[in-house]
């Protein structure tokens, strides 16, 4: 192979020298094929082209072999001046084509950055809107929190009014009930007081202004005894229980009698009947100090001495109870 | 990858033109008219002006047409070297030029990206 192309080498060698003569062609290496060469050999050292477009610099450089091997069989200086500037031509062709490999190259690297920064952005906002909700989320929370207290603070509040307000219902309670028993103890008081008085309405008890004045009449004295029927007894007993509830009350007993007989004598036996009303008294539990008793005789009749029933009425003992307990009941006729 | 995308009639234009002139060059007379020489040239400066090389490499691109031109004119005047070596020149440059139109607008497309980068960093900002 080797020897074939040597060979033709040589016999295209001699033809071209034999045309050199009379079709322009040099001896010389013409400078275009230098210049094609150096330039070829700069790009090829150059690893951006190198490496972005080397298949048009396998063009430029088979075209650079062209240009040699024109040079090489022909001599023929303009053929290969023409060679040489298309192997040039295709060297430029081979470093633009690298910018633009290169230009694509960082269009695609930008590319990859474009997204990423969008991608960024969307994760930020992303963790801007998590965010966002989180505080949200936070805001209400505390927000429900603060309601709570709210609601335990007026359930509180309420808690304490019921408190009060069954505080206040029992007091209410109480003190219907103290106004009840009150009003029950007034009642029994009075049903009590009722009862007394028409206890001693039943002594023919008048008011005066000495007291009330009440009339023990015959009834309770046989004639000429000074001793109580045992009837009286039971006669007296609502005067003891009225004196019992009145612990302060003072009485005065009068003894009176019918017009028979002489006035001392009578004086006397007056005198005996107010000290035996007293005596009752005083052994039926009444105070001693309380009751005073004398006798007046037969000056004052309530009724006529003429007749039975008119002497009976006026043997009797009237019995005077002071209106009030300071007073002295000894007020004189 | 993109690693120098070159339309396959563009890769048999230039490898048939290597080739042929590999075949050798029998002698500075007696040459046949190049019509394949100026089909391809044709070719290669239509294809240049599919894409904005008028903008973006107007010289190559006129020299490409100018050269075609006058490659035409050495065919008629049947001088068929010069018409060859114009047509293959008309070549080489309506390539360069197409190349060129590339170029540009791949480093466009860049600066676009750049400052489609810069407004969103800003928007980030």
């Amino acid at each position: 192979m080797i020897k074939l192309i040597s060979c033709r080498s040589l016999m295209f060698m001699a033809i071209g020298t034999a045309l050199a003569a009379f079709s322009g062609c040099s001896a010389t290496v013409p400078s275009s094929l230098d210049r094609a060469r150096v330039n070829l050999e700069t790009a090829q050292r150059d690893p951006q082209i190198s490496g972005n477009a080397p298949l048009a610099l396998q063009d430029a450089a088979q075209a650079m072999r062209r240009a040699e091997r024109a040079w090489n069989d022909t001599r023929n200086k303009e053929e290969v001046d023409h060679l040489a500037d298309l192997a040039d031509r295709r060297t430029e062709i081979a470093r633009v084509m690298a910018e633009r490999k290169i230009a694509e190259g960082e269009t695609q690297r930008l590319g990859q950055e474009r997204d990423k920064i969008v991608m960024e952005a969307r994760q930020h906002e992303a963790e801007r809107a998590r965010r966002q909700a989180e505080a949200q989320a936070r805001v209400a929370e505390q927000e429900a929190e603060r309601q709570a207290r709210n609601a335990e603070l007026v359930s509180q509040e309420a808690r304490a009014q019921a408190r009060d307000a069954e505080v206040a219902r029992q007091q209410a309670e109480a003190r219907a009930r103290e106004a009840e028993q009150a009003r029950q103890q007034a009642e029994t008081a009075t049903v009590r007081i009722t009862q007394l008085e028409q206890q001693l309405a039943e002594f023919k008890a008048r008011q005066t202004e000495r007291g009330l004045e009440l009339t023990l009449s015959g009834v309770l004295f046989e004639f000429d005894k000074a001793t109580l029927k045992p009837g009286a007894l039971r006669n007296l007993s609502p005067l003891i229980t009225f004196l019992q509830e009145d612990p302060e009350r003072k009485i005065v007993l009068e003894g009176h009698t019918d017009s028979v007989g002489s006035d001392s004598y009578n004086m006397e036996l007056a005198q005996k009947r107010a000290e035996s009303v007293r005596n009752f008294l005083i052994q039926s539990g009444i105070a001693s100090h309380r009751i005073t008793a004398h006798g007046l005789g037969k000056g004052y009749p309530v009724a006529s001495n003429d007749t039975e029933a008119g002497r009976l009425q006026n043997r009797r003992v009237e019995i005077i109870i002071s209106n009030e307990a300071s007073r002295s009941a000894s007020i004189p006729r | 990858m993109m690693i120098e995308k070159r339309t396959r009639w563009q890769r048999s234009i230039t490898g048939s033109l290597v080739g042929i002139g590999a075949v050798g060059f029998v002698g500075c007379s007696s040459v046949s008219p190049p019509h394949e020489y100026i089909a391809t040239g044709e070719l290669a400066l239509r294809n240049a002006q599919m894409t904005n090389a008028s903008q973006h490499a107007p010289v190559e691109l006129r020299m490409a047409m100018e050269k075609l031109d006058k490659a035409k004119q050495a065919m008629r005047d049947k001088n068929y070297v010069t018409a060859r070596q114009l047509a293959e020149q008309a070549l080489v440059v309506a390539q360069l030029a197409e190349n060129k139109a590339h170029a540009e607008e791949a480093r466009r497309a860049a600066r676009e990206m750049r400052a489609r980068i810069e407004a969103l960093r800003r928007e980030a900002g």
